[in-house]
């Protein structure tokens, strides 16, 4: 189960789902600073190919997990919840979610074997349900374990873990966070291989509930007891042969926050059972969780599902609406948390049927596209048997998969022009990994600029979905999109890196309206940025100097807690406004790139939040020929 | 002024220069000189059959790159989704598309300009007025959609894509990249085969494969014929209007089969298809507005087949010989824009220009070249003029039906076509005036006086003839009686007088202008206003009336209808002394003209008067510029001495109050006024406001530079007077003229001062006026005269007359 409304523990399922609405902090204003700093540094000279916008390292990942070589890379797979949350013609016969059965695993073990393993698709994943009856009745052992309903896995759950593992595959199985309430048993229940422990003991005395749907009590691990009943879980799961656990509803996230709701501890006593058992078993957590526990999330957990579902809960699995495009706008908050040990979760990857996901082909592509360059997992929740040849094209392309699973830093929004956007990250080799996407409803041209990316001259273009090299661009490439279409290119750059004249935020020579003020930040060129950048408030660099007349690509260093937008012009323009995607936080600066004319000697570049709320900025650089 | 000849010693009055002194830098101009004989082809009447073509002996295509010059381009096709914003348009004057370029599934949608529905809607609503719905007033509507479906060409596969409009040569076309073939598709609508025609050419050894398919857009059944090699439709509309369209396709290699109700083709490495169609329209009154004689379906698939029988590259050059004389009639040169303004393609152009707000004069050119391109493909003799849209519709239900629109918007559509060099262009709308005459003389005496519309003439009396605010193709009217319409209808057939010197014209028009003269004379009352000095008098003012649109509704003497029957009696005096006409009743005429109460600035706001009140009743900031006809697009209102200077200093105080930041035809009349009164940087920016770019239906320019109105949060509509209004706005800033007198720079804005020049420019009096300027001074001119023999010349601030006969030139140098 997952973000649905209803309560695990209910006997109807609930209809309509609703999707999570995403907290946006339209008030938010940067940290308090009060002291205007003075005299700080002039306009720096400096090459800046080194600090390409796409181009940060990957934090170093320290799992405490003892799991090692547990998702070096983020996993590949198949999961159960596309087909069970939808009502596409025929998938769930006997009611709600009742698509999980041991024969659909079977069934969709030996189909994956057989299509994607080969790709590297190796995780099939049982989802909520395996101990629901189809009323959606749980069912739970005599120590208050999750236990499997006979009718739908009637081997039993190590059995079906032994057919996966027979197919050289790996198994994964499910469980929401707390302790379930129907499991609870009036607080008299035995927890397995714990002498004197019950319910009532791992449980607080006020029953308070915790988890995404309030479904279960909240452990108390202050008494040993929870430890031994999280334990208990991972035990049993770690005997039946399971390599893999969703532990869902966890918070902060789930669209809940408060202590009731805080699972950090849940989650480190699961990292602690799992190792306890000595299986390597790969514990990733649901979702939407809260990124300001990232550091807690990387600590003891291999991924992350960084948003709400991607199902729609309707008659396709997904649709662009509801929510896959979502996520263009909530990915680019996580992207320096994900690495070797744990990744940035987007969820289930449905391009595989077309008719049954509910996409065109565009979409199909864009969607596959947004996850690899996320390197998210690429698990997909479509019938195996069933794929099309355009679907197992996408799911197979050996190029994608590879730009998933290698070891470049996760890409970012490089000019987030609305709904045109070009997205990139350098590689190892010194290319660049590059996206284009229109998720406008009408064909668009999208154009990456090699100034951007942060070099110039020619470069060579490699074609990733169409496996073709387009040959030798000058300065930029420009393709036409269909409506939600994508490209995905490898481009090695022949030229010289861009050289650009830098300019700080808190220079002096700059000015300052409204709210604006100088404010500290440690990871921030020169330890400072500006920020109050609202209702008003305007930072304007006063100047820009250029040889040439011309359209500049300008880097501005910026940092955002949350996607905001602001208006930026040159001179006397209009401006244009820019969306200034997540920065994760009020400390870290990323990069983004707009186009701006300058004329040759002085200019000025203003940022003006008119009447709403903008990002603070750190600094601009400015190419210095055009 | 006084003339001072001796301050030019290079003029040379009355002679005739060795050459043509004409910008050329577009290299099409020499070649649309040396086939202007084209032109002079008459229109064909409506959708009949027409003549062999005259096929040219020679390729008359431009060079790659002098087409080049007068390109727009973009490097995405159209949505079918949003044709109205991204669609390309073509045009016959007839037969109109939209066409989405998209390699896999191009698409048109076309129109032809008669299929309305509607009649005379001569059923007046209880109060007086015309019902405004899609049956009884009508609305132009969609004839077919065509479909050209090549699947293996989706976009995803595609590189390289690149779609140009070639203003020049009247054709769309795209190209673009799959493994290694580049695909080029060229679309053109063909006046001289009355067929839109597609072709599909490719170098690299691919091929087509794929499905076309024609489809009406009112339930039609289409039928294809194996044997006959066509499909087809044809049907009646309710008010009995037949109408048909056509479509084959042809190749030299692979197969194109007919099957049902499609066309399939395979393996072709060309493709040619040929789509036609039309009605049974015809601009008669008498004959109830249709041709019996017409039979739509099968005149359409005549039509196709017989253009078949010819190549693509045959129906190519016939188009282009038939199109580029007219694109060629007029060269512009705002100066020279930047190399990083070149490298964007049009919509990346237009949203730069915006953002930096650094003047692109190229850009600038471009979109009165378009402006032109819409003239040329919209408005041929013989047909019908445009209406709100032209003949470029996304569905049956456009906005305001697509109508006539007679306070402003038809006027706006006509007011660039003589500046720009396109007067022939002009005829569409003469002819519709003429043809709609009987009934609506009809009308105005038989239903203007009905009691209860609050409009009647109070004195019981009624002759000529007026219009309501809409007009249809079949003598109706929508929505309310609009007094003054008549007389504004009447400014710009008569404008059109003024550049063309035309008598044979002026004879053509004058049961229009006389109409409408008799309609004022019936409906003019009397009443008694006082004078500044106190004195009393009595004057002659318009009855109950509404200033568009704004304000109450029962106003006397507005001023919008002051100014027009000020005009109106003006042209009717010019016109009979030219004509030898009818002299005692121009001196009747005469006798009220000098009666008629003209407006006053009002004392408490400053602004001239709009409602013969000192009061404002309406919006400060109104769409409208009715109270300023004066100003522009008459000239009773002028920046000299003629204008006393209280009313010129009312004027300008009103249209500052009006405000700077509207929509399209609004912000170009309001440069339009700018330039009247030399404020070259207003007039300039409210050109630039019309180049904003249109998003989510913004106002502004849409990514085809068709002219968007925002009409509620998210939708915007097309309005095209505005792209037409702006064209004329960007000429008014260059030459201003009356008959006998022509201002060369009037209100020249700074970012096109450097260095510039323009040519073919239509000037009032009779000339054609090229002129080159440089550090804002004009550095040499030329007046060819049309039908004027003389006028005063005002240029770099001095004043001198010129004489020339027709058909010949005088040039100015070193000025």
């Amino acid at each position: 189960m997952r973000s649905s409304s209803h309560s695990p523990l209910s006997r109807i399922p609930a209809g309509a789902w609703r999707r999570t609405t995403r907290a946006t902090l339209a008030l938010a204003v940067t940290v308090g600073f009060a002291t205007a700093v003075s005299g700080a540094a002039h306009a720096n000279t400096e090459p800046s190919a080194a600090t390409a916008p796409a181009a940060p390292s990957i934090a170093p990942a320290t799992p405490a997990s003892a799991t090692s070589g547990v998702a070096d890379t983020p996993y590949m797979g198949w999961s159960s919840w596309s087909m069970q949350s939808s009502s596409y013609p025929g998938l769930n016969p006997d009611g709600n979610y009742s698509y999980l059965t041991e024969a659909n695993v079977l069934k969709q073990t030996d189909a994956l074997a057989t299509t994607l393993k080969s790709a590297g698709y190796d995780y099939v994943n049982i989802d909520a349900g395996w101990w629901m009856d189809n009323s959606w009745t749980p069912e739970y052992d005599q120590y208050g374990r999750q236990t499997p309903d006979p009718t739908r896995f009637p081997d039993g759950m190590k059995a079906v873990a032994d057919h996966i593992h027979s197919k050289g595959l790996k198994a994964g199985i499910y469980l929401p966070v707390g302790l379930e309430k129907g499991a609870y048993g009036g607080g008299t229940v035995p927890i397995y291989n714990a002498p004197g422990c019950t319910t009532a003991d791992i449980v607080y005395p006020d029953l308070r509930t915790t988890n995404g749907w309030d479904s279960a009590y909240k452990l108390n691990f202050d008494n040993p007891c929870a430890q031994k009943f999280v334990d208990s879980q991972a035990q049993e799961l770690a005997d039946w042969g399971y390599d893999f656990l969703k532990l869902d509803g966890v918070g902060p996230g789930s669209g809940k926050s408060g202590d009731n709701y805080d699972n950090v501890a849940d989650v480190a006593a699961w990292n602690k059972a799992i190792a306890a058992t000595g299986r390597p078993i790969h514990l990733e957590i649901s979702w939407s969780l809260s990124i300001a526990n990232a550091a807690d999330w990387k600590q003891y957990s291999n991924g992350w599902r960084i948003d709400t579902d991607v199902e729609c809960y309707c008659g396709t699995l997904v649709t662009w609406e509801n929510s896959v495009n979502d996520r263009w706008t909530d990915a680019p908050a996580w992207s320096n948390k994900a690495g070797p040990g744990g990744w940035n979760d987007l969820d289930s990857l449905d391009v595989g049927n077309g008719q049954m996901d509910g996409l065109t082909n565009a979409e199909r592509q864009s969607y596959m596209t947004l996850w690899a360059i996320n390197k998210s997992p690429l698990f997909t929740g479509d019938d195996l048997t069933k794929l099309d040849s355009y679907g197992l094209s996408l799911l197979t392309n050996k190029e994608v998969i590879a730009v998933d699973q290698n070891t470049s830093p996760v890409a970012r929004p490089i000019t987030p022009t609305g709904d045109q956007q070009v997205w990139g990250t350098k590689n190892a080799d010194g290319s660049y990994t590059v996206a284009l996407f229109n998720l406008g409803t009408s064909p668009a041209s999208v154009t990456a600029d090699w100034a951007a990316l942060g070099f110039t001259g020619n470069a060579s273009v490699r074609d990733l979905w169409n496996k073709s090299n387009l040959g030798t661009y000058k300065s930029k490439i420009t393709e036409a999109l269909p409506a939600h279409g994508s490209r995905l290119f490898t481009i090695k750059p022949a030229g010289a890196p861009l050289t650009t004249t830098s300019y700080e935020a808190e220079a002096a020579d700059n000015t300052l309206a409204g709210n604006a003020s100088v404010a500290g930040c440690d990871a921030c060129s020169g330890g400072k940025k500006v920020g109050n950048l609202y209702l008003g408030g305007k930072l304007t660099f006063n100047d820009i100097t250029v040889k040439k007349a011309g359209i500049y690509d300008i880097d501005v260093a910026y940092v955002s807690g949350d996607p905001r937008a602001m208006t930026i012009y040159s001179n006397n323009g209009n401006g244009t406004s820019v969306p200034f995607p997540s920065t994760g936080d009020w400390g870290t600066p990323q990069t983004i790139s707009v186009q701006l004319a300058l004329k040759a000697g002085t200019n000025t570049i203003t940022f003006d939040s008119g009447t709403g709320y903008g990002p603070d900025i750190d600094k601009i650089a400015v190419p210095q020929s055009s | 002024m006084n003339i001072q000849r001796t301050e030019a010693p290079d003029s040379r009055p009355g002679q005739q220069p060795a050459e043509i002194h004409r910008p050329n830098r577009r290299g099409f101009l020499a070649l649309a000189a040396g086939t202007g004989a084209a032109v002079a082809l008459g229109g064909l009447p409506a959708f009949t059959a027409s003549a062999a073509p005259q096929r040219p002996t020679a390729s008359p295509l431009l060079s790659a790159a002098d087409a080049a010059k007068n390109q727009l381009w973009w490097q995405a096709p159209g949505s079918a989704n949003s044709m109205i914003n991204q669609g390309l348009p073509v045009g016959n004057g007839r037969l109109s598309a939209l066409a989405s370029n998209d390699p896999s599934s191009e698409l048109l949608m076309i129109t032809d300009a008669s299929l309305w529905t509607g009649g005379l809607n001569d059923s007046l609503t209880d109060d007086g007025q015309f019902p405004y719905g899609r049956d009884d007033f009508g609305s132009l509507t969609l004839l077919a959609q065509l479909t050209v479906a090549i699947p293996d060409h989706d976009l995803g596969n595609v590189n390289n894509y690149r779609r140009t409009l070639d203003l020049a040569q009247g054709l769309v076309g795209a190209t673009y990249d799959i493994s290694g073939v580049t695909y080029q598709r060229q679309i053109f609508a063909s006046r001289p085969d009355d067929s839109i025609v597609l072709y599909f050419s490719q170098h690299g050894g691919g091929t087509y494969t794929g499905t076309i398919t024609l489809a009406g857009t009112h339930s039609e059944t289409t039928t294809a014929d194996s044997a006959g090699r066509y499909a087809s439709f044809g049907a009646t509309l309710g008010n009995g209007l037949k109408y048909g369209a056509a479509t084959t396709a042809y190749s030299s290699t692979g197969k194109v089969l007919v099957n049902g109700t499609t066309i399939t083709f395979s393996g072709c490495k060309d493709l040619t298809v040929v789509v036609s169609g039309g009605t049974d329209y015809a601009p008669d009154s008498a004959a109830g507005y249709r041709n019996p004689s017409v039979d739509p379906q099968a005149l359409a698939r005549t039509k196709v087949l017989a253009a078949a029988r010819h190549s693509a590259n045959t129906l190519l050059h016939t188009h282009v010989a038939d199109f580029l004389p007219l694109s060629g009639q007029l060269d512009i040169d705002l100066g020279a824009s930047s190399a990083a303004q070149r490298e964007l393609d049009t919509w990346d152009r237009l949203q730069a220009r915006w953002r930096d707000n650094v003047p692109d004069p190229e850009l600038e050119a471009a979109y009165l070249q378009f402006s032109r391109y819409l003239m040329i493909s919209g408005s041929r003799a013989g047909s019908l003029p445009m209406g709100l849209q032209g003949g470029w519709l996304d569905g049956n239900d456009p906005d305001w039906m697509g109508d006539y629109h007679t306070d402003i918007n038809i006027q706006m559509n006509y007011w660039a076509t003589d500046r720009v060099g396109l007067s022939n262009q002009f005829d569409a709308l003469t002819d519709y005036c003429l043809a709609q005459l009987p009934d609506w003389s009809d009308l105005t005496q038989r239903l203007f006086n009905t009691p209860t519309n609050r409009y009647r003439n109070s004195s019981g009396k009624i002759a000529g003839w007026t219009v309501a605010i809409s007009t249809n193709p079949y003598g109706g009217g929508g929505w309310w009686w609009h007094p003054a319409g008549n007389a504004w209808l009447c400014l710009s057939l008569f404008e059109h007088y003024e550049f063309t010197q035309d008598r044979a014209y002026l004879e053509k028009i004058y049961p229009l202008l006389k109409g409408a003269v008799q309609f004022w004379e019936a409906r003019l009352i009397t009443t008694t206003v006082t004078d500044a000095s106190g004195a009393s008098r009595e004057v002659l003012i318009n009855d109950s009336d509404w200033s568009p649109e704004q304000g109450p509704l029962d106003a006397k003497g507005i001023t919008y209808a002051q100014e027009l029957v000020w005009n109106l009696f003006g042209n009717y005096h010019t016109a009979t002394t030219e004509l030898g006409r009818d002299a005692a009743y121009r001196a009747t005429i005469d006798g009220l003209r000098a009666r008629l109460y003209l407006p006053v600035v009002s004392p408490t706001s400053g602004w001239l008067e709009e409602w013969m009140s000192p009061d404002n009743l309406g919006e400060t900031t109104h769409r409208h510029l009715s109270p300023l006809i004066g100003l522009f697009p008459g000239d009773r209102i002028r920046p000299d001495d003629s204008t006393p200077k209280d009313i010129l200093a009312g004027a300008t105080a009103l249209l500052t109050a009006r405000g700077m930041t509207s929509f399209g035809w609004a912000q170009a009349w309001r440069s339009l006024c700018w330039s009247r009164l030399k404020d070259s940087e207003k007039a300039y920016q409210e050109v630039v406001n019309n180049l904003k770019p249109s998003v989510n239906g913004g106002n502004g320019s849409a990514q085809n530079l068709f002219d968007i109105y925002e009409v509620s949060q998210g939708d915007g509509i097309f309005q095209i007077e505005s792209n037409f209004g702006t064209a004329a706005a960007i000429i008014e800033m260059l030459l201003y003229s009356r008959p006998g007198h022509v201002e060369l720079l009037p209100a020249l804005p700074a970012a096109w001062a450097a260095a510039g020049s323009i040519s073919g420019v239509g000037v009032r009096g009779g000339f054609v006026a090229d002129l080159s300027w440089k550090n804002g001074k004009v550095t040499q001119v030329t007046l060819k005269s049309v039908g004027g023999s003389s006028t005063t010349l005002v240029c770099n601030g001095s004043s001198r007359q010129i004489s020339v006969r027709t058909g010949q030139s005088v040039t100015l140098r070193n000025l």
